[in-house]
């Protein structure tokens, strides 16, 4: 009698245990997220206490022209240096389709090893050894190198998995190389790019510490000017800011998931 | 003619990897080894100016917080993604997602949630004081617990993903085999499921330990700067100061001490896994 209660706790607890555990999980992570958006609408600029529904912070986001700005940075040295990173990464996957060992590959986990503070003193060293002036330059090289870093191995992953005949069979059929190239591999490459895009482009938006090396003060992305926000002076305008952050952000991750990028990456770590 | 066609057909011309490799070896591998030029400084000075206590202390630090918050995320982040692997059984790839989409979005919006939350006058000042536990507002930042809960919360995520990965793909009839041979769960535990998770754990260690021991903004932010970490020294010496003879050093020195550590966890942690599975540890026979 005693012993069936005991494993009807047991039972009991291990099916509560799980689900109290993700649970607890999801609130630590999501709550801080949360009440940042939820704070964002308050009306009251100084107190935490809740005064009222209020949109002001919104419109003086919009109307900040330095937020703006940044805003547009970001998303242009997103854009580029996610162009930029699939160009490169394509170009060598292709010309290391036969070869014996990886080396060529394996000199880009450099990028996703080493410490984001390393390839930022990196970055700036060069560019200051070279007296190129920081700005939009040096954002889109330090975005790139990270993401070469990852989509080296996502495209690289794809491509040794096409069929070695297709190519051969379409070039025997008359197809020159470029048209082999559009026709054939692109399409066969097309997920893996579209992953490698979406997550390039997250990382540039969420990346904050090469940013901070390699802006310059008239040149800032969206993560650096909320950064110098903090330091300065905390009012609800940066968690409107953040709002709108997290939605760029969240909704960048969502397609990045739809595409199954995670998947990818872990497969290849 | 002909031979061109061949080499096209057999492999594409060493041009196509230039662009990338040039890329690469221009960016990242030649400032390294210029930094490591000018840190040497044909002198060594910047290396033995850097032996005193203060520097052992920066590094010291560092090493402490990344430990603290890989440790803290591993026992965090095993349970989670045990339970999420083994017994959730609807919308397991949405409850993964979600948990893992937090940090996905920016990093310094992450870092502001701690900060709007800790800070004075905030939500949590005002529940603490609800509850009677503290008497008026105080400072809840600036100090280390803010900087290991803000740690923990931008690297959970890197942990759970790992160590999921490895638990689904792992072989779930090994588990029943182990308990048809007469293991307890605990014993199947430590001998079948630890063992086999065991790549994700060092993965997920590894993923934390070296961006937490790199870290600038958390600790400036939510510690105040009172502590100085590698990272913030970094910034220090290469944006305020613009002493990169010596940053570089500290830098280099920083790198070293991560090799050095993963090369000893490397063993340590095989010895570990193999003992536990072993020895008789938590009860069992053998």
């Amino acid at each position: 009698m005693n012993k069936i209660k005991i494993t009807g706790n047991r039972n009991l607890l291990g099916k509560i245990l799980p689900t109290l555990l993700i649970i607890l999980s999801y609130l630590f992570l999501y709550l801080p997220i949360f009440i940042l958006i939820l704070f964002s609408f308050n009306e009251s600029s100084v107190s935490i206490h809740w005064t009222g529904f209020s949109l002001k912070w919104y419109l003086n986001l919009f109307n900040s022209p330095e937020i703006g700005r940044a805003l547009m940075v970001s998303l242009f040295v997103a854009f580029s240096s996610t162009i930029l990173s699939l160009f490169l990464s394509t170009s060598l996957v292709l010309a290391g389709r036969w070869w014996k060992n990886s080396f060529f590959n394996n000199i880009f986990y450099v990028n996703i090893i080493l410490p984001d503070i390393i390839l930022a003193i990196c970055i700036l060293s060069i560019f200051s050894f070279l007296k190129i002036p920081l700005g939009y330059t040096s954002l889109i090289v330090g975005h790139t190198i990270i993401g070469l870093g990852f989509a080296v191995p996502i495209i690289r992953s794809r491509f040794v998995e096409i069929d070695p005949f297709l190519t051969e069979a379409s070039l025997d059929l008359g197809a020159g190389y470029m048209q082999t190239f559009i026709k054939i591999v692109l399409p066969l490459l097309k997920p893996s790019l579209i992953a490698a895009a979406l997550l390039v482009f997250t990382l540039s938006l969420d990346d904050f510490l090469i940013a901070f090396f390699c802006s310059s003060p008239t040149v800032q992305t969206l993560s650096v000017y909320v950064y110098s926000m903090i330091k300065t002076w905390i009012d609800p305008t940066i968690n409107a800011v953040s709002t709108l952050l997290l939605v760029i952000s969240s909704l960048l991750v969502l397609l990045v998931c739809s595409f199954k990028v995670v998947d990818r990456v872990i497969s290849n770590e | 003619m002909g031979v061109l066609k061949k080499i096209f057909r057999e492999d594409l011309p060493f041009v196509f990897a230039a662009p990338a490799l040039i890329w690469q070896i221009f960016f990242v591998y030649l400032p390294l080894f210029v930094l490591f030029l000018q840190s040497l400084d044909f002198r060594f000075s910047n290396y033995s100016g850097l032996l005193n206590n203060l520097f052992f202390n920066v590094i010291a630090n560092s090493f402490i917080l990344a430990f603290i918050t890989a440790t803290i995320c591993l026992f965090v982040a095993y349970p989670v993604a045990y339970f999420l692997s083994m017994k959730v059984k609807r919308f397991k790839n949405f409850l993964l997602f979600s948990l893992i989409l937090p940090s996905w979005t920016s990093f310094i919006v992450q870092v502001y949630a701690w900060i709007f939350l800790l800070q004075k006058n905030g939500p949590f000042n005002i529940i603490l004081y609800k509850l009677g536990i503290i008497s008026k507002s105080t400072h809840l930042l600036n100090n280390y617990f803010a900087i290991i809960l803000g740690m923990v919360y931008c690297y959970l995520p890197f942990m759970i993903l790992p160590i999921y990965t490895v638990l689904e793909k792992m072989d779930k009839r090994l588990i029943e085999v182990s308990a048809d041979l007469g293991a307890n769960k605990i014993q199947t535990f430590k001998k079948v499921i630890l063992p086999l998770s065991s790549t994700g754990i060092m993965a997920g260690f590894l993923l934390v330990f070296i961006p937490a021991f790199g870290e600038f903004a958390i600790p400036d932010l939510l510690g105040g700067g009172k502590k100085i970490f590698w990272g913030s020294l970094i910034v220090d010496k290469f944006l305020m100061t613009r002493e990169w003879g010596s940053g570089a050093a500290f830098a280099f020195i920083g790198i070293l001490i991560l090799l050095i550590f993963f090369t000893f966890f490397y063993f340590i942690y095989r010895f570990l896994i193999k003992f536990i599975r072993t020895k008789k540890l938590w009860g069992g026979y053998e």
